[in-house]
């Protein structure tokens, strides 16, 4: 069956190595429409979208950001604005639901990014003070995820080995939990 | 001990010490492995910044720092492997100590 939908989401990757070339305008909005088209809890559409291309931000933010390992020359941090919760909501509990919005968000910008023909790669490992700091964020404001963004490198240097691969089957159950179609490794 | 030598501009200190402050307080909710990982960027930027003015002795140590902390980034998920890139650079640490002291290594063979 040929469904570019589907297709777009087997053949995405997480991409590390980027050329230097920038995203282009038209191609980060249309990246940015995508992630504002995403499904948040109940539409309360927490998320806000930071985009960073100026390259001594770039420089700032990769020195407390030790997770990020990608050139990308564009950032896309994943914020929630604690105004946009509902009551229910608590950050400071770890609700999962605001983090179930930005993780969506991230992926559907990372699918969008893929079918233009860009790269992409999120990172949470950054460090929040010193970026409130740096990106002058408000208290309310906490970035959760950023997508680096970029065109990749044609032959990468450094390329993760593949684990053992898991199919979906290895992966679902149906009806009830069975042991014994337990994947080895968990 | 070889002479004092200062290498690192104030940039790089800044740098570095971001480096570890960032890992200090993302180390408390990430993985235990992503603690020798940011070991190990740690190792790679401080041999990058000081590749050019160190010693022959300590440059064949940052030479196999260089290459082959990145390799060990694309094997985190394999302890084996990670493993022995991680002993094989405490091996090139090991010679460079030893070189730098004046002493043979090689287990007397």
């Amino acid at each position: 069956m040929s469904n570019p939908v589907l297709e777009n989401i087997k053949t995405r990757r997480v991409v590390r190595e980027m050329t230097d070339e920038q995203v282009s305008e038209e191609h980060l909005e249309i990246i940015l429409e995508a992630g504002r088209w995403s499904p948040t809890g109940s539409n309360h559409l927490p998320n806000r979208f930071l985009v960073v291309q100026d390259a001594e931000l770039i420089e700032l933010i990769r020195r407390v950001s030790p997770g990020i390992y990608s050139n990308a020359p564009t950032y896309i941090f994943v914020c929630v604005d604690r105004r946009n919760f509902p009551t229910y909501i608590d950050e400071e509990a770890d609700d999962p639901v605001f983090l179930m919005d930005v993780g969506q968000a991230a992926q559907t910008m990372a699918l969008a990014a893929h079918s233009l023909g860009l790269a992409s790669g999120p990172v949470t490992s950054f460090n929040v003070p010193a970026l409130r700091k740096i990106l002058n964020l408000p208290d309310r404001f906490t970035p959760w995820i950023v997508l680096c963004l970029g065109h990749a490198q044609p032959n990468p240097q450094f390329v993760m080995k593949p684990g053992k691969r898991r199919y979906w089957q290895d992966l679902v159950y149906r009806e009830r939990f069975v042991p014994w179609r337990e994947f080895e490794g968990g | 001990m070889a002479e004092e030598k200062k290498f690192l501009t104030e940039d790089q200190v800044v740098e570095l010490t971001a480096l570890f402050l960032s890992c200090s307080l993302l180390l408390l909710r990430e993985p235990a492995l992503y603690g020798p990982l940011r070991q190990l960027t740690a190792a790679e930027r401080l041999a990058a910044m000081v590749y050019d003015d160190v010693s022959p002795e300590v440059r064949t140590l940052l030479d196999v720092a260089l290459e082959r902390i990145p390799v060990s980034h694309t094997v985190t998920g394999q302890r084996d492997r990670y493993k022995a890139i991680v002993v094989e650079l405490n091996e090139a640490l090991g010679d460079c100590l030893a070189a730098r002291a004046g002493l043979t290594t090689g287990g007397g063979a």
